[in-house]
């Protein structure tokens, strides 16, 4: 029994300090991601009329940018309403 | 040491003509020349007397003669950077953007490129095999954008690393406070991110270019002796010096060619100055190269080669 309790309540910190890494790093995760996003749009930017740096320079880097197109396409599906996701991070109801 | 050897001006002045002589003349005092045209209409194999492609062509003991295919050097790049895409994007993401490879070969600055590509490959693949390599070049404008290209280039590469930089450090905090974040399963380490790797790559081959341009090269302007050329000449000489490129000298071709009175701009005065007579007959063999009288600019050149 106690040995069944103490593994219950090692589930119950681990969860508690995970819930507060996640907490923690929330802001981190939303800042990381407008980064990427940035960083995407400034290298294809010239797709859609952002200044950007010479297209093949663009191109060379296309091929290890999956990631960051992902970040993009995601972006631009929440772009309807920046001011909802800021409030959802930030926890305001 | 100035072993590349570039002939810049208007249009019309004479560049394949005195790179193609200078070259013929160099090779003829023993040294293994490479002479090269970078011009998208080419005419360095009709002065040359031979037909050229983008390899290289004996086309005297010490001279080896070639025509840079820019079509082809668009095509190869962009069929590189098409199947490392397919190497590493999923399927269902390479569907989507495969198609826009097909449009980039018309893209502003693809063709500026594919000069500067051509210059690197000639620098690092053939010239450790010659003595020298002399560029017939475009004219002004496309010239001017290549030459200009490492150095705006290389600015934009430098702040794409920096935010590339932050990127990195941003995953390496969330990970460290973290580590069961989705952001984990990314690149955290500068060693392993190839994005940051290839920006790194970037910035070497531009550096060395930069460097090619502004210290290993012997730039050389051609005028006629009309107003025109001169004015080109002297933005040309503006546009270099803002880039950190100085010019070594200044041709005057065509001398004679009218009884107009003509006067040398004194913000040219200051380089050496080699003039080269009209050739009434116009030049339509190798032979006719020879008669150019290019020994005085070999002389400062060659001269010059051996104060460095």
């Amino acid at each position: 029994m106690p040995a069944h309790f103490g593994h219950l309540l090692k589930k119950a910190m681990k969860t508690f300090s995970q819930v507060n890494r996640e907490k923690a790093t929330g802001m981190l995760d939303f800042e990381l991601k407008e980064l990427e996003n940035i960083f995407a749009l400034l290298i294809l930017g010239g797709f859609v009329g952002l200044p950007s740096p010479p297209s093949p320079i663009a191109v060379e880097l296309l091929p290890y940018m999956e990631k960051e197109l992902t970040v993009l396409l995601a972006r631009t599906d929440l772009s309807q309403d920046p001011l909802g996701v800021l409030m959802g991070m930030l926890e305001i109801d | 040491m100035h072993d590349t050897v570039f002939f810049l001006g208007k249009g019309g002045v004479g560049k394949t003509t005195l790179s193609s002589a200078f070259a013929l003349a160099l090779a003829r005092r023993g040294k293994n020349v490479l002479v090269a045209s970078l011009d998208p209409a080419h005419n360095l194999g009709d002065a040359l007397e031979t037909t050229l492609n983008g390899r290289p062509k004996k086309v005297e003991p010490n001279l080896d003669a070639l025509e840079v295919n820019l079509a082809e050097w668009v095509d190869k790049y962009l069929e590189e950077s098409r199947e490392q895409l397919k190497a590493n994007y999923s399927y269902n993401m390479t569907l989507n953007l495969d198609s826009f490879f097909s449009i980039l070969k018309y893209s502003p600055g693809t063709e500026e490129y594919a000069v500067l590509w051509a210059i690197e490959d000639i620098h690092c693949r053939l010239a450790p095999s010659y003595d020298f390599v002399v560029f017939d070049t475009p004219p002004t404008a496309l010239s001017l954008r290549f030459l200009s290209l490492p150095a705006i280039s290389g600015l934009w590469v430098a702040e794409l690393t920096k935010l590339r930089e932050r990127i990195l450090k941003s995953r390496q905090t969330i990970v460290r406070l973290n580590p069961e974040s989705p952001v984990a399963a990314s690149c955290v380490d500068k060693n392993d991110d190839k994005v940051y790797g290839k920006l790194g790559s970037i910035r070497t081959r531009l550096k060395a270019l930069d460097t090619l341009f502004s210290k290993h090269s012997f730039l050389s302007v051609i005028v006629n002796p009309d107003d025109l050329s001169v004015f080109e000449a002297l933005r040309i000489k503006e546009e270099l010096l803002k880039l950190g490129i100085p010019l070594s000298a200044v041709c005057v071709n065509k001398q004679g060619v009218s009884d107009a009175e003509w006067k040398q701009t004194e913000e040219l005065s200051h380089l050496p100055q080699f003039v080269f007579d009209f050739c009434r007959d116009g030049i339509r063999s190798r032979k006719d190269l020879e008669t150019i009288g290019v020994e005085h600019l070999l002389h400062y050149f060659l001269d010059k080669q051996g104060k460095a």
